[in-house]
């Protein structure tokens, strides 16, 4: 280790640092409180611009991480949605009287953990920075702890949060026995040349049954995360009860970690195994695509309340983002990142917008109580409707760049078929998407805003992210030709 | 950043498209009650408009609108080969022109039926008025498909919003069906695109360079379908029309104005200028289904009209059979026809927007669009009774008016090439008569039968002022037509003479060829903007 690889570190140091500093200032300082979304959100800024300019691209602790643009811009998108989160946060925690340095330092180490996952090329380093990651997602999850279905949210998520942590190291401990190494690219020499040994079988498997099952269980866990059908049940009753702020990151930033870590894992059994196994893995991932869209709007369908309707819409937006890894090849990851950023900036504007409107979290958060509330709250309201027609996948928003670039991803893979579901399944989210636009500006008022606290940060949350939706879905170009530079060129 | 604020302030298409746009920002600092203002502002918006339009139209003429002319093409998504292209030709002009004069006409006839949420009202229409502009000057194949989007949303909010009863059925369904068709055009478009890079090495969605892809008749069939059924709901042609009469019953006067008059056009205009020259030898393969479909609406749409009690319903099924006729038209590939079928399409905006203003002028007096509830209204509202016999008869198709020229071009071109289809439509235009007629007699003659009829205040200067324009030019197309049928016949010649050229060259045969620029007959000069 050297200074070098210490300076790799300084996105997450200074995460870390400012969860630290809010955690003794909230000991020492309490009545400093209302300061600490501003010191939070400095930590994210500070992380952000050392993710862009303080770290070098390329490896550093011998290859165990790795900088590149992807990792780069998948990190602003993270710290992007942290940011988003806590701005929703500071008018929530205080309605509910929870307004703790806890809170802050422990959404900050998240995102520390998302960062390292990101640029993790080991299988180790992953697990440990899903590790990092997770402890602090589950106190989060429960953070409203007086209210029941916050802490049954939480459990629930736990239990199934931490089999899935055994799933994943399991995997690991699997793959390194058949392969001999947790790095990436070992990894997928073995495959390779494992699948050399039997090139021209199709469908008999490259490298034993070993390695694909831990591959298998990898994607399981990654594929948990992502809340991908059929690992997907967790989401809607965790979101339901969560912290609507906090989902505005739980519901966002792990996920894109958790995209990242997939391709690199179905990058090194692809692209090591040439074609043949490739084939396989592209099957298993078509299938979890398109279970995902169908079953994820499906069901968002029925969905009376709002939290779960997008708990379903976001498993159906995975889909979507899956549809760019069945055929991976470098060109995938310029849709799956626009992908993302549209996805965090709709979805966490979303539910920023929730965080505010609604009052009593133990509650159902139905839709129609939103009647008529966009005449009441013209920006949010505003704000909210942009949201909703992005997630519809209507332009002129980023929801329908990131739909469009996955889609011609897929056109150009030859998988025109997929695609063809694909735009069927979103035909169905309009529908749902509509509802909330609908019951905004189309129903009488049903009932007295109550215990509302709608501030300034909140506002600034909803705005960013509307703002941001629209004005990069209506001129994409400079954000594009900055994601997808050198190895991203389409 | 120079070139973009030149294409914002000059005597752009630019300007002309994102102007309602811009102005519906001033919109924020109005008070929310202050009706009266929005009301003024917004008309005063729509005024600028359709000066801007009429401007922009006469400083071009000279040019004779025969290629697709205008801005010059920009870099919008350069990675993926996206291009910001407006361009004007004589087919999108006169819908273009129908369009903003349409705008103040429904904003002023508004003025008393809407009673809500005005700065939203007029936010909505202003940002329809871009999105259909858009549409109809977009030179990129995948900018028209975003402005197409585009226009859902306000329309999805004007039914919503300000429609009647059963509105949140009909805008959805309306919102639905629209975008199912349009989704699967969406990857028609990506695979066009992506068929394009593989065979010229470069990303293009531009429209001159899509029309050289010389594409498989398996491959231009699959693309043509998506194409059609999405322009086919937007129509309506006869299977997929049913959400038109739900939509047109419950939008405000205004919204069923701009729908029959301008957003309906989209859907032919698309075949026009999409899918029958992107795909010849589909479009020709699907000539007997299409020309049977629009002879199922010409009768289908007629028969039902007959037989409604709703006013409004009657004019909307109305709609069904004139967009047949010139469905008709546009699949007769003849030059007449094709004419007829263009100026029909501004007929049928110019007499059925004012069928629909005078419907929703009794309603705004009756709040009910019954047959039952009316009759000898000649007698109280004499000058009400004027207009509808005008825009009635303009309907019906009486000489010296609007429609007696479309339809009679649209037969003549159709009897050349198709034969005996134009006969049975020809029947379309004696239903047409029957039950136009039954309009009139239900509400205008005959005793008056309920008493709240006696009492009708006859028309105000206002309402007067949204009929005259429409009937002055349904009166100049009736005895003048050909100053609205020359600025168009040279590009319609173009396109026809393209389509034939490309019948005439063998089929290709493998996945994408690219067919020599120099041989398309239309494409467009680019004027010397950077690319």
């Amino acid at each position: 280790m050297n200074a070098g690889d210490v300076g790799s570190l300084a996105p997450e140091l200074a995460l870390t640092a400012g969860g630290v500093l809010i955690l003794l200032a909230d000991a020492f300082l309490p009545a400093a409180r209302r300061a600490f979304t501003g010191l939070a959100l400095l930590a994210c800024g500070a992380a952000a611009w050392a993710a862009v300019a303080r770290t070098p691209a390329g490896a550093s602790f011998g290859g165990l991480l790795e900088a590149t643009p992807v990792t780069r811009a998948l990190s602003l998108v993270v710290l992007l949605a942290a940011a988003i989160s806590l701005l929703a946060s500071q008018g929530y925690l205080r309605r509910e009287r929870i307004l703790t340095g806890e809170y802050h330092a422990l959404l900050l180490w998240c995102a520390a953990g998302l960062l390292l996952m990101l640029r993790a090329t080991e299988l180790l380093t992953v697990f440990l920075s899903l590790e990092l990651l997770s402890l602090c997602l589950y106190p989060l999850a429960a953070f409203h702890r007086r209210v029941n279905l916050a802490t049954e949210a939480a459990i629930k998520y736990f239990l199934m949060g931490a089999f899935v942590s055994a799933f994943v190291l399991y995997g690991i401990a699997l793959v390194y026995g058949a392969t001999g190494s947790t790095r990436f690219e070992a990894i997928a020499r073995a495959f390779h040349s494992g699948g050399a040994a039997v090139a021209g079988v199709p469908g008999t498997p490259g490298i034993s049954v070993l390695a694909s099952l831990g591959v298998l269980l990898l994607v399981a866990g990654f594929g948990f995360k992502m809340s991908v059908v059929p690992f997907h049940a967790w989401a809607p009753d965790t979101y339901q009860g969560a912290p609507s702020p906090f989902v505005a990151f739980l519901s966002v930033a792990p996920k894109a970690a958790s995209a990242m870590v997939l391709f690199r894992v179905l990058e090194a059994v692809t692209m090591g195994a040439g074609g043949i196994a490739g084939g396989r893995w592209s099957r298993v991932v078509a299938l979890l695509a398109v279970a995902s869209m169908v079953t994820g709007n499906l069901l968002a369908l029925a969905q009376r309340d709002i939290k779960r309707m997008l708990a379903y819409s976001g498993i159906a937006h995975m889909g979507y983002l899956l549809l760019a890894l069945v055929v991976l090849d470098r060109r995938s990851l310029g849709p799956v990142v626009v992908y993302l950023l549209a996805y965090v900036l709709m979805n966490s504007g979303a539910f920023a917008v929730v965080a505010m409107l609604y009052a009593r979290p133990g509650e159902q958060h139905l839709i129609s109580d939103l009647a008529g509330w966009g005449y009441r709250f013209p920006l949010l309201g505003a704000c909210l409707t942009v949201s909703m027609l992005s997630l519809a996948g209507i332009p002129p928003t980023l929801g329908f760049f990131g739909k469009y670039l996955v889609f011609l991803n897929a056109v150009s893979d030859g998988l025109t078929g997929l695609a063809v579901v694909g735009v069927l399944a979103s035909l169905v989210g309009v529908f749902y998407y509509l509802r909330v636009v609908y019951v905004l500006y189309m129903r009488p008022e049903t009932r007295q805003p109550e215990g509302l606290l709608i501030d300034g940060w909140g506002r600034a949350a909803a705005v960013l992210a509307a703002l941001g939706t629209l004005a990069l879905g209506i001129w994409p170009a400079r954000l594009l030709d900055w994601l997808l530079q050198g190895p991203l060129r389409p | 950043m120079d070139a973009l604020l030149a294409l914002a302030l000059g005597d752009t298409l630019t300007r002309l498209v994102f102007f309602p746009a811009a102005a519906c920002l001033p919109l924020l600092f109005f008070r929310r009650e202050a009706f009266r203002a929005v009301k003024v502002y917004a008309l005063a918006v729509s005024l600028v408009e359709l000066a801007l339009g009429a401007g922009y139209v006469w400083t071009h003429a000279g040019g004779g609108f025969a290629r697709l002319a205008g801005d010059g093409a920009y870099r919008w998504i350069p990675s993926y080969g996206a291009r910001y292209e407006l361009a004007m030709d004589g087919i999108s002009m006169p819908l273009v022109v129908l369009t903003v004069l349409l705008l103040p006409i429904v904003l002023l006839a508004s003025f008393r039926g809407i009673d809500r949420h005005w700065r939203s009202f007029a936010a909505s229409f202003l940002l329809l008025t871009t999105g259909v502009l858009g549409t109809l000057l977009a030179a990129d194949v995948l900018l028209f498909y975003v402005f197409w989007e585009v226009m859902l949303v306000p329309m999805y909010l004007l039914i919503g919003i300000w429609g009647g009863e059963r509105r949140i059925y009909a805008a959805v369904k309306f919102f639905l069906f629209t975008m199912a068709g349009s989704l699967l055009m969406l990857v028609a478009i990506l695979w066009m695109g992506w068929t394009y890079h593989g065979a010229a090495g470069a990303w293009s969605f531009a429209y001159r360079d899509l029309l050289r892809l010389d594409l498989p008749p398996h491959a231009q069939l699959w693309l043509f379908a998506a194409f059609a059924l999405a322009f086919a709901i937007k129509v309506p042609i006869f299977p997929f029309h049913t959400w038109l009469p739900d939509a047109h019953v419950e939008a405000p006067t205004g919204g069923s104005v701009i729908l029959a008059g301008i957003l309906l056009k989209l859907g032919t205009y698309g075949f026009l200028r999409f899918a029958l020259p992107l795909f010849p030898r589909a479009a020709a393969a699907a000539r007997p289904l299409l020309v049977s479909l629009a002879l199922v609406g010409i009768l289908y749409g007629a028969l039902v009209a007959w037989v409604q009690v709703d006013m409004k319903k009657l004019v909307a099924y109305s709609s069904i059979a004139h967009l047949g006729f010139v469905m008709l038209g546009l699949f007769a590939f003849d030059l007449v026809a094709w004419q007829g079928a263009l100026l029909q399409m501004v007929n049928h905006g110019l007499s059925t927007g004012a069928l629909f203003l005078c419907v929703g002028m009794l309603y705004d007096r009756r709040h009910t669009k019954l047959f039952a509830e009316f009759g000898g209204l000649a007698k109280v509202m004499p000058l009400f009774a004027f207009f509808l016999v005008f825009a009635t008869l303009a309907s019906v198709g009486l000489p010296a008016l609007n429609g007696f020229a479309g339809e009679f071009l649209i037969l003549a071109g159709s009897y050349r090439t198709l034969g005996w289809p134009a006969a049975v439509a020809t029947f379309g235009i004696v239903l047409a008569a029957i039950y136009l007629l039954k309009l009139l007699q239900l509400t205008l003659w005959g005793p008056i039968t309920k008493d709240a009829n006696r009492t009708l205040k006859d028309l105000s200067a206002r309402e007067i002022w949204t009929l005259v324009p429409l009937c002055v030019l349904m009166l100049w197309i009736g005895v003048v037509p050909e100053t609205f049928l020359k600025p168009s016949r040279a590009a319609l010649d173009g396109v026809l003479t393209a389509y034939q050229q490309r019948m005439a060259a063998p089929v290709a045969s493998a996945p994408a060829l690219l067919r020599p620029a120099a041989t398309e007959a239309a494409a467009r000069v680019p004027e010397g903007s950077p690319r």
